[in-house]
Order: structure tokens, then C-alpha cells, then sequence
């Protein structure tokens, strides 16, 4: 493995921070899935090093599934998306609140 | 084989009372009546059927009733002379209270309640007189004292009546717990509920442990005889219908508990203590029960009183070591006494309800049999010599003096002065009943019914006597060579003549008083004094403020503090919070994503941070 371990590590980590930040820090609905989309990348990132790694298969299988597991979660909240945009004419998330307690 | 047919004898009654619950709904008064009637007739032929089987060791077992660990008990019937006895003095008398309380309710619309409750009586005080096994005995026990409380209730339309029905069924509950103490106590001690093993293992047990068994015991049958201090449900039992009073309040189950201490008489004989309280208490309440009767203006109260008095005389005779004296004057109160109760119901039922003595009279003009039945069993209450109750009471004081003790001797000379008193009382009615005066003119003439069960009663309480005659009177003491239980020291023959004079000469004292006082018209009684006896020197009053009022006080200082803070003030508080932590927690939900998903990254980065100084650790 060329690219030492630690690194693979940092770097996805600074991926999933960047993700989280997306996602807490900005209003825009789209904004905040593609952060979730990093964050679930920096995930696979990890996988896939660790799997190098031991050299194991069974780490790049995850990071398949995780894949498509991601496509399908993006088609539907995208879908929701559309569909929010439609309903209430916004997809600022500081405009829903209906779960307000 | 001939033995498992004793269980008839409590069954029938039972058959009776189930019958008339379950299929009494379409029958007509009188075959009901008929029904009650037949199945203790049938009960009590047969007891005299069963009859050569009563022997000491005749047991029978029916089946178990229950087992858990070391307690087993069984349903068992032990037919001794003594239980043999009882049980056909028992149900002899319910045989012909029933047929007389067929006439007596003859237009009573709940006549099918009464039915049923007297035979459910009837078997329950069987139990009583049969059974082996303590516990059964108490079933037995509880029984009786369910169906006096009904029957006192009878007419529960009258919220007094229900209300003497709910404070004899409380009084007798305050003593039944002590017993129930002394039963378990008892299974503690000897392993076992059994009378007779009981009484066999009485021997071993230590003497101070015997003694405060005793006088559980003797608190139990006190309640159930409405003996001091447990006496004053009694009065209040008359308001039930007459019949029952004759039946359950005067001749049957306030004599259970002087059956309870007859059975157990070896148990208790062997504390002297116990014995002595035993005598106390009985003589105690024979003066009591005098005293109060000797006032009272409401007939079936005067009669109560003198029940109470008279079984005070049975305690003493226990007391003095004489069960076969006990026994013998059991079964002549209950002839003479159910004789009375049912006269004053003929009487009452003459004179349209009315109870007052002083408004009742002209009874030889009017009903000249009832009369003289009145004076059989007043003259045989009173102890005129050679009636019944002379024989009887006289035997209980013969062992009492033969005794030799000062206490003793205490207690028997008492006991006559309580013999003058009832003599006194005795004659006090008949002269009242009998008094020249304008009456109320009842329902017409008796029926034939209410007259003819009294016949055979008055007969046996005037030569009832003749079971146990003793030895100086050239009696056979018929009844002490059946029971074969203990009578005491048997008195000299100068204390039996001496005594026999002594009572002839109260009686004819007690007869010229009443004569002289009672003869003319006299007067009701009035003043302080004879208030405080016609409420049974206020023990009722006493009740009220030793045990009723500080129970109350209690309760209201109870319902103040921990009552009203546990159950208002620390609920409500509690509720409060809860209610104010709900509206601040509710600030969190803002309803805002961003927010939650805020609060997860911060919980998971708080997370792993405590991880990580566990790892650096």
C-alpha cells in the first residue's frame, strides 16, 4: 500500500467533518443531502483504505453496497425534495417546522 | 359403612337451605315451609337413628379439605356422646322453631329468604356441634354468625334492625379474631387442628403458653355468648324476627361457645387461671344479664338479657370443672328459654306488635294455654324447685361450693344472689303479662301452628330436670353416665340439701317480692338508676367512648396528615413539576432539522470523546 494508512484516515475524516459542517451549517435542502453524500463517501473512503489495508475484500463489498445504498437514499430524498419545493414553494430547511413540539 | 350416613345430618339441613335458594323461587309459602321443616325433622331422626353409633372414637372422614405442608384438614365428623347430644338437642328445638315460624311469618312477603337462612343456620351450627377439626369447627363457626347477621337484618328495610345486624356481626368479628389466634396458635404448638389431638398433646405444653391460650380461647366464646365485655349485641339482636331469637339468640348459637369450652375442657382444666377467669367472667355476666333484666320494659330485651345471664351460669359451671353441669343447664336453657322467646312471640303477635310490658297483660284472660306455658318456662327459668332449671342451675353451684375454695365459694355466692335476681325477673314478667289492664287487641287469634310446638317444651322445661337428676334425689344422673365427661367435684350430700333449701328459699322470697311489688299495677321504672340498667349499665355508651370515639379521632387526625398530604398535597405537587419540566423540556423541540441534527453531532462528538480518554487511560 503506497498511501500509508494515516493518511487515508485523515483525509476521510476532514471529508466527514466538512460533510457534517455542510450539513448543519447550511439552510439549503440540497446543500445538506450533498453533505450527507460526503459524509457517506469519507465512510467508504475509510472501507476501502482499511480494506487495502488488511488486504480483505470484504471492505470494498461494503463500499459497493454503501453506493448503492447511497444512490437509492439520494433518488428518494431528492424525490422529496421536488416534491417539498412543489408543496410549500421552499426548500429552506429554517422555513419547516412542523415538528415543533 | 353405617358411619359415612352421619354426614347426613349436617347435609339435609343444607339440601334444605340450597333447595329453597335455587328452586324456592315457585314454590308456595307453605310447601316451603314444609320444605325447611321437613329436612331438620329429618336431621334430628336421624341423630336418633345414628344414635347407638355415639360412642368417644366415632369418627368419620368425608374427605380433605384442604392440605398445605403439616396442615391437613380434614372434613371430619366425630359423634361423641357429647357432639351427639348437642346435636340432637339442636336440632330437636330447630325442628319445632321451624314449624312455629311457619305460622308466625304466615304473611311475610320474604318468607323464602328466612327459610333459607334458618337452614343454612341450621347446618352451619351442626358443623359447629360435629366437627373434629377446629378449622371446620370455625367454618362452622363463621356460618352461624353470617346467618345471625342476616337474620337479625331480616328486615332490612328498617335501617335500626340492619344497623343491630351489622353491630352483631362486629362484635362477634372483635372477638373471633382473638380466637382465630388462639387456632393458629394451637397448630403452632401440637401440629395439629384436631381437637382431640390437641386435647391429648394439651399435657406437654408449658403452662404459662396454656394459660394465655385459654384465655384466647375463652375471648372467642365470649363474643359468640355475648359474655362481658362482648355482650351488647345481644339486646339489639331482638330485632330480628322472634322465631330467631329463639332459635339462634337464646337456645342455639350463643351457646357455642359454651360447647366450644366444653370440647376443649381438658385443654383448659389444666390452667387453673383460665378456669378461674372463665368462672369470673360467667359469673360476672350471670349478675350483669340479672341486674339489667330485672328493669327492662321491652319483653324480647328482658328475654335477651336473661340469655345472657343464664349462659353466664354455663361459663361458671365450666369454670368450676363441670362440663356435664355446663351441658345440663345448655340444654335446659334451651328448652325453657326457646319456650319464652316463642311465648313472647305469641304474645307480641297477640297484642298487633306491641313490645312494651307495660301495655301488655290480661294474657291468662286472653290466651289461658299460652299462660300457662308462660309459667312453665318462667317457673323453670326462675329455678322453682323441681322444674328444670332448679336441677340444672343448682348442679353448677354444688360444684361451685364443693370446690372449697374462697374464690369459688365467692363465685357460687354470687351465683345465688343471681339466682334470686332471676327469680325475680322470672315472676316480674309473668305478673306483667298477666296485669289487669286496657291492652291493644292484635291480629285475632293465635294460629294453631304457634301454639302446639310450644307443648312439647313446656313439658320439658318442667321435668326436664329428670336427664341429670342427682344422686340425693334419687336420680339416675342420666345425661352424666351418656357424656362421661368431667362434673367437677362431686358435692356432699349436705351441700346438695343445704343448697336445694337455700334456692327453694330465695325462690319463695323472690316470688313474695314480686308478688307484693309487681302484683298491683304497677309502674314502668324510671330515674338515673334504672336507666343505666335498662341500657345495660351503659356499655354501650362505655364502647362508644373507649373503642369507637378514639378509632375516630384517630381517623379524623390520620385524614389531616398523612391522609390528606399523601393522597392531595404530594400528588399535586408532584403533578406540578412534572408539568412544568414538560413546558421547559418542550423549548428543545423547535421543530427545526438543523437543530436535531445538531444535537446528534454534538452527543456523538461528546461520545467519542469520553472514549478517547478512556483509551489514553
Amino acid at each position: 500500500m503506497i498511501v500509508p494508512l494515516g493518511h487515508v484516515l485523515l483525509f476521510a475524516g476532514l471529508l466527514f467533518v466538512a460533510g457534517l459542517a455542510a450539513v448543519l451549517l447550511r439552510r439549503n435542502l440540497i446543500m445538506i443531502l450533498i453533505g450527507v453524500e460526503i459524509m457517506l463517501n469519507a465512510v467508504g473512503l475509510v472501507l476501502v483504505g482499511a480494506s487495502a489495508y488488511w488486504r480483505h475484500p470484504s471492505g470494498q463489498l461494503f463500499a459497493l453496497l454503501l453506493m448503492a445504498v447511497a444512490a437509492a437514499e439520494i433518488s428518494i430524498a431528492l424525490a422529496l425534495v421536488v416534491y417539498l419545493k412543489r408543496s410549500r414553494g421552499t426548500i429552506d430547511v429554517n422555513r419547516f417546522d412542523g415538528m415543533k413540539g | 359403612m353405617m358411619g359415612e350416613l352421619l354426614f347426613l345430618i349436617p347435609m339435609l339441613p343444607l339440601c334444605g337451605a340450597l333447595i329453597i335458594m335455587f328452586a324456592g323461587g315457585r314454590m308456595s309459602r307453605k310447601l316451603l315451609a314444609a320444605v325447611a321443616s321437613f329436612s331438620v325433622i329429618a336431621s334430628a331422626l336421624t341423630i336418633l337413628w345414628l344414635w347407638p353409633l355415639a360412642a368417644p372414637q366415632t369418627r368419620v372422614s368425608l374427605f380433605d379439605w384442604f392440605e398445605a405442608g403439616a396442615l391437613r384438614v380434614p372434613v371430619e365428623i366425630l359423634f361423641s356422646p357429647l357432639s351427639a347430644a348437642m346435636a340432637l338437642m339442636v336440632t330437636g328445638v330447630s325442628a319445632l322453631i321451624h314449624l312455629y315460624a311457619a305460622s308466625y311469618l304466615h304473611n311475610d312477603p320474604d318468607v323464602r329468604r328466612f327459610f333459607a337462612l334458618f337452614n343454612l343456620f341450621v347446618f352451619a351450627m351442626l358443623i359447629i356441634v360435629l366437627a373434629d377439626n377446629l378449622l371446620l369447627l370455625f367454618l362452622g363457626w363463621e356460618g352461624v354468625g353470617f346467618c345471625s347477621y342476616a337474620l337479625i337484618g331480616y328486615w332490612y328495610r328498617n335501617p335500626g334492625f340492619a344497623a343491630a345486624g351489622r353491630k352483631a356481626f362486629l362484635v362477634t368479628r372483635a372477638a373471633d379474631v382473638l380466637f382465630v389466634i388462639a387456632l393458629l396458635w394451637l397448630f403452632r404448638l401440637t401440629g395439629s387442628l384436631s381437637i382431640a389431638t390437641i386435647n391429648q398433646q394439651a399435657t406437654s405444653l408449658p403452662a404459662g403458653t396454656l394459660t394465655i391460650v385459654a384465655l384466647l380461647l375463652l375471648a372467642g366464646a365470649c363474643g359468640k355468648s355475648a359474655q362481658l365485655p362482648f355482650s351488647s349485641w345481644l339486646p339489639d339482636a331482638m330485632a330480628g324476627p322472634t322465631p330467631v331469637s329463639a332459635l339462634i339468640h337464646a337456645a342455639t348459637m350463643v351457646t357455642a361457645g359454651v360447647y366450644l369450652l366444653c370440647r376443649l375442657f381438658p385443654l383448659i382444666s389444666l390452667s387453673p387461671t383460665a378456669l378461674a377467669v372463665i368462672g369470673l367472667v360467667g359469673t360476672a355476666t350471670a349478675f350483669y344479664g340479672a341486674s339489667c333484666a330485672l328493669v327492662q320494659r321491652d319483653i324480647k330485651r328482658l328475654l335477651a338479657y336473661s340469655t345472657i345471664s343464664q349462659v353466664g351460669y354455663m361459663f361458671l359451671a365450666v369454670g368450676a370443672g363441670t362440663v356435664t353441669g355446663a351441658m345440663f343447664h345448655l340444654i335446659t336453657h334451651a328448652f325453657f328459654k326457646a319456650l319464652l322467646f316463642m311465648v313472647a312471640g305469641a304474645v307480641i303477635h297477640l297484642a298487633a306488635g306491641e313490645q312494651d310490658l307495660f301495655r301488655l297483660g290480661q294474657l291468662q284472660k286472653r290466651a289461658p294455654l299460652l299462660f300457662w306455658l308462660l309459667l312453665a318456662g318462667a317457673l323453670a327459668l326462675a329455678g322453682m324447685p323441681l322444674t328444670a332449671g332448679f336441677f340444672s342451675k343448682d348442679a353448677i353451684l354444688v360444684a361451685c361450693f364443693a370446690l372449697n375454695s374462697p374464690w369459688w365459694t365467692g363465685l357460687g355466692v354470687v351465683g345465688l344472689i343471681t339466682a334470686f335476681l332471676t327469680a325475680l325477673y322470672a315472676l316480674r314478667l309473668v305478673y306483667l303479662l298477666a296485669a289487669d289492664r286496657d291492652v291493644t287487641i292484635g291480629h285475632g287469634p293465635l294460629p294453631r301452628g304457634m301454639i302446639w310446638p310450644l307443648l312439647p317444651l313446656g313439658l320439658l322445661a318442667l321435668v326436664g330436670g329428670q336427664l341429670n337428676l342427682p344422686e340425693p334425689w334419687g336420680g339416675g344422673t342420666v345425661l352424666q353416665r351418656w357424656l362421661q365427661t368431667p362434673s367437677g367435684r362431686g358435692g356432699t350430700h349436705a351441700i346438695e340439701w343445704g343448697l336445694a333449701i337455700v334456692t327453694l328459699l330465695l325462690f319463695v322470697a323472690a316470688w313474695l317480692g314480686a308478688r307484693y311489688r309487681f302484683r298491683t299495677l304497677p309502674m314502668p321504672p324510671g330515674g338515673g338508676v334504672a336507666a343505666f340498667f335498662t341500657d345495660g349499665w351503659k356499655i354501650d355508651a362505655l364502647v362508644r367512648n373507649a373503642v369507637s370515639k378514639p378509632y375516630e379521632a384517630t381517623g379524623r387526625l390520620l385524614d389531616g396528615f398523612p391522609e390528606r398530604w399523601y393522597t392531595a398535597v404530594l400528588p399535586d405537587w408532584l403533578g406540578r413539576l412534572c408539568q412544568s419540566a414538560g413546558r421547559y423540556f418542550r423549548t428543545f423541540t423547535s421543530g427545526y432539522v438543523t437543530h436535531y441534527l445538531s444535537g446528534m453531532a454534538w452527543g456523538t462528538f461528546l461520545l467519542l470523546a469520553i472514549l478517547l480518554i478512556g483509551l489514553l487511560r
